[in-house]
């Protein structure tokens, strides 16, 4: 996997000479360790969005944009200082989306796309747990080049079964889908021997009965 | 960026190491290698880099002094959500969230005395 630490390439200037010299980098980025002292970017801007269940208001005025952030260590500056999943109350959910995409499926980057879901019956204690190593997964771009095919990620805290919904940009591009629900499933420890679905959001929206179909599998 | 006053200084004491990319040829230059301030290499040699984290790094910098600062937007973030420290210091003796957005100024104003 490529892992690209940019130490000291994060927030300063690099000189006006980038001199091309035909010289190995990694001796030299290895000397020098700066690596706490800076901030490390990340691939893509992310937004936190809350939910809180106030009956007098729309299903989006309850959904609240909290803040952006595009580095790992405002990410963590974020997360350390706001409430673990399971410890939310019920009804309420997080959403973590790219920046720009709202996290419901009317957003024109969510309207050909599904999610896949992971249910978690009884599983409150570890939902801080499955809920961050999404978030680790996303930020990180777990997904190699399927990365750019997620649009989010989104957890109902609910009183029965509390969900972690992994939104995917467009249900018609199966081998991505298959290659993040594989992923997906691998990094939240999910045992083979359970099976989690992919469901279009065009699905989930005209749903009769309630249960939606599922489009793939894994 | 938000660094710490500390981390701040902390920086300047080191200069800021470069990287060096061995082009032949300059075709062989990303189009767009000036995206970031001055113009930096990073993420956009050849063909596009993405940046990738592993996991065990990430946690590795969940605790680094850069990652404690509070969030930005620190100020409208529902107090529901914050932890409980945050939410001390923030001073909000009200446990109710309801009437939000009066205490959305008292804290902005807490917040800033902190500082």
């Amino acid at each position: 996997m490529l892992v690209r630490q940019f130490v000291g390439m994060a927030s300063g200037k690099i000189s006006e000479s980038q001199e091309v010299v035909p010289k190995k980098e990694e001796e030299e980025v290895e000397s020098i360790s700066p690596e706490l002292l800076i901030k490390h970017p990340l691939q893509n801007t992310w937004t936190l969005w809350f939910y809180e269940n106030d009956r007098s208001k729309s299903w989006e005025e309850n959904q609240r944009e909290i803040t952006s952030f595009d580095t790992v260590e405002d990410f963590w500056g974020l997360y350390n200082n706001i409430k673990a999943a399971s410890d939310l109350r019920v009804g309420c959910d997080y959403s973590l989306f790219k920046k720009g995409i709202r996290p419901m499926w009317e957003d024109d980057a969510n309207k050909r796309g599904g999610r896949w879901l992971v249910n978690l019956e009884k599983k409150r204690n570890e939902l801080t747990n499955f809920w961050l190593e999404v978030l680790l997964c996303m930020i990180g771009e777990a997904f190699d080049e399927c990365s750019d095919d997620i649009c989010g990620a989104v957890l109902n805290v609910r009183a029965k079964v509390d969900k972690i919904g992994l939104w995917t940009a467009d249900y018609s591009n199966g081998s991505s889908v298959m290659e993040i629900g594989r992923k997906f499933k691998e990094r939240l420890r999910i045992s083979p021997k359970i099976m989690i679905g992919y469901q279009i959001h065009k699905d989930t929206q005209n749903k009769s009965g309630s249960v939606t179909k599922n489009t793939y599998a894994c | 960026m938000s660094a710490s006053p500390v981390a701040r200084q902390a920086s300047r004491s080191q200069s800021i190491p470069q990287r060096k990319v061995v082009i032949n040829d300059p075709s062989q230059l990303p189009m767009d290698y000036s995206t970031t301030p001055d113009g930096t290499l990073y993420s956009t040699t050849p063909g596009g880099t993405r940046i990738v984290y592993e996991r065990s790094f990430l946690l590795h910098l969940r605790n680094s002094p850069l990652a404690r600062t509070p969030p930005k937007n620190l100020p409208n973030i529902p107090e529901i959500l914050l932890s409980s420290s945050l939410a001390k210091e923030n001073g909000s003796d009200t446990p109710n969230p309801v009437k939000e957005k009066e205490q959305k100024d008292d804290s902005q104003e807490q917040f800033q005395l902190d500082m």
